[in-house]
């Protein structure tokens, strides 16, 4: 995915309205560069994971323009929509896992869809389970996993395929402070590696002492909380 | 890993987890093959049967006194006036006695007392081969008994005219069989994908959002149609053949089946046959993934 005058994202005037009469995003604009780590915070219901959804292609926006990497995502369709959402990782609050499919498999998918060679995913199976301490859980169905888990799964598959944008909706919300720290290293090496890392919140703990820009949902629209500090 | 085992792997997954549905389906396919098989086989048979009666086919046209050579050229003209003929003869009343006579083989003394031209003079006519359909020789028929000096024409009537219409209601069951073929296979195809679609929800879901391409989430359904389309019409051709020959060891004794050669389908035959049902099964499948496999 190629960046946009170091733009990864454009969100210009976007609103997202569900029917009846919901507004759940309201002239949003932002611009989130290439290589950022970006804090989303708000309370439940402020729209965080409408915002991760718009940006995903998941939902359409009512209004307004975004633009990921410089080309209008609702423009896309098949093949080259399919390859920008092979660039986007998205761990979803939701988890979104296949529960009578074995960790691995869950994790892998998000690499077979782009042919990586069985070598590779399960090299990098193995490589995501060690850093968030679910090493002995590789062949555990994941339906009968712990709350806890299955969020690390979800995070694990949303980073597997080494993403260039990495989406992830409270992702601590079930973990205790250290396997906490372990999601935050493991985004945090993400970010490092390039990828632009938004993290949608409402635990302060993670990026209380954070450098990071972060930006307030509430009621539908954005307001700056801190400016980040330069890298 | 390429996109072509990806899509098998997918398959081989599919399989497994819904192949309680996948065997009704195969069997399903297999059963109506079986049976459009069967019943196409016996009309191929029956119509190899008729080619072989047509070929003995001749229309005996008995003449009230024997014509002299001008009155043969005068009926030869009057026959050749309908259509061409393969062949025209003319038996004298002496030779239709001498005939008799033959068949009649050490019993022919009961013929002692007989005049020798008690027999009348008939003709003899084979249609060609393209006179073959049961309304033109019944046509041919009722023109040569119009002839004048014609007492009756034969030609085994009752026989032909049942053995014809024993034919075309077969053509009418393989056309029936061949129309349940294709509405069972495209429908209970297309059922097994839609239940493997709608019990995949959730993971169809997640393909699409991690970015599988629509042919790579398409693909595994329009291969289990086409499995389902090879697996079904091949087992339906094996059992048929199976019973084929059953039917031709068991019913080996004298009877009809020894007096005609029965054969099973000839290669290009099946391999037509399993085509279709690819085809159907392939349809079936394609039809449920546009309705709800909506990508």
């Amino acid at each position: 995915m190629s960046e946009s005058n170091g733009a990864m994202i454009e969100m210009i005037k976007v609103s997202k309205i569900y029917q009846p009469d919901i507004r759940a995003l309201s002239d949003v604009s932002v611009s989130i560069a290439q290589g950022e780590m970006f804090f989303l915070i708000g309370m439940s219901g402020a729209g965080k994971t409408t915002f991760l959804k718009l940006l995903c292609n998941m939902e359409t926006p009512t209004n307004g323009l975004i633009e990921i990497a410089g080309r209008d995502i609702q423009k896309l369709r098949g093949k080259t929509l399919a390859r920008m959402r092979q660039k986007i990782g998205v761990a979803y609050q939701d988890f979104k896992l296949l529960t009578d499919r074995t960790v691995a498999e869950n994790i892998a998918i998000s690499m077979e869809v782009s042919y990586k060679k069985p070598q590779h995913i399960k090299k990098r199976v193995r490589d995501l389970l060690d850093r968030l301490a679910l090493a002995d859980k590789h062949d555990a169905i994941t339906g009968e996993l712990s709350r806890g888990e299955q969020q690390r799964v979800a995070l694990a598959r949303a980073v597997a395929n080494s993403p260039t944008l990495i989406l992830v909706d409270e992702p601590t919300g079930n973990l205790d402070a250290t396997t906490t720290r372990r999601v935050m290293d493991l985004l945090t090496k993400c970010n490092h590696s390039g990828a632009t890392v938004i993290i949608a919140t409402h635990d302060d703990s993670i990026y209380r002492d954070t450098q990071h820009r972060i930006m307030e949902l509430r009621s539908g629209k954005l307001h700056l909380i801190r400016e980040g500090l330069p890298q | 890993m390429s996109f072509w085992l990806a899509v098998l792997r997918q398959v081989a997954r599919n399989l497994r987890q819904t192949w309680p549905s996948q065997f009704m389906t195969l069997l399903t396919v297999s059963l109506s093959v079986l049976i459009f098989a069967f019943f196409y086989l016996v009309y191929m048979n029956m119509l190899g049967v008729g080619d072989k009666l047509g070929d003995d086919l001749r229309l005996i046209v008995y003449l009230e006194e024997e014509p002299g050579p001008e009155m043969q050229e005068q009926l030869r003209r009057k026959i050749l006036a309908f259509d061409e003929v393969e062949q025209i003869r003319f038996i004298s009343k002496a030779e239709a006695y001498q005939r008799f006579a033959d068949q009649l083989g050490n019993d022919r003394d009961v013929l002692d007392d007989m005049p020798r031209d008690f027999l009348p003079a008939s003709i003899e006519v084979v249609p060609l081969k393209n006179l073959r359909s049961l309304s033109q020789v019944k046509l041919f028929s009722d023109y040569l008994a119009r002839l004048p000096g014609t007492l009756k024409v034969q030609y085994g009537q009752d026989w032909i005219e049942r053995f014809y219409y024993f034919t075309r209601l077969l053509s009418i069951v393989v056309l029936l069989s061949g129309g349940l073929l294709i509405m069972t296979t495209v429908f209970m195809v297309s059922y097994t994908i839609r239940l493997t679609i709608l019990g995949r929800q959730a993971e169809l879901e997640l393909l699409r959002l991690v970015g599988a391409t629509n042919n790579y989430i398409r693909t595994p359904f329009l291969i289990e149609g086409v499995l389902q389309g090879i697996l079904g019409s091949t087992v339906g051709i094996i059992s048929l053949y199976t019973l084929f020959h059953w039917i031709k060891l068991r019913f080996s004794g004298p009877g009809i089946l020894t007096i005609f050669e029965f054969s099973f389908f000839q290669g290009p035959t099946v391999a037509t046959i399993i085509f279709i049902s690819v085809l159907l099964c392939t349809v079936g499948s394609y039809l449920s993934m546009q309705k709800f496999l909506r990508i």
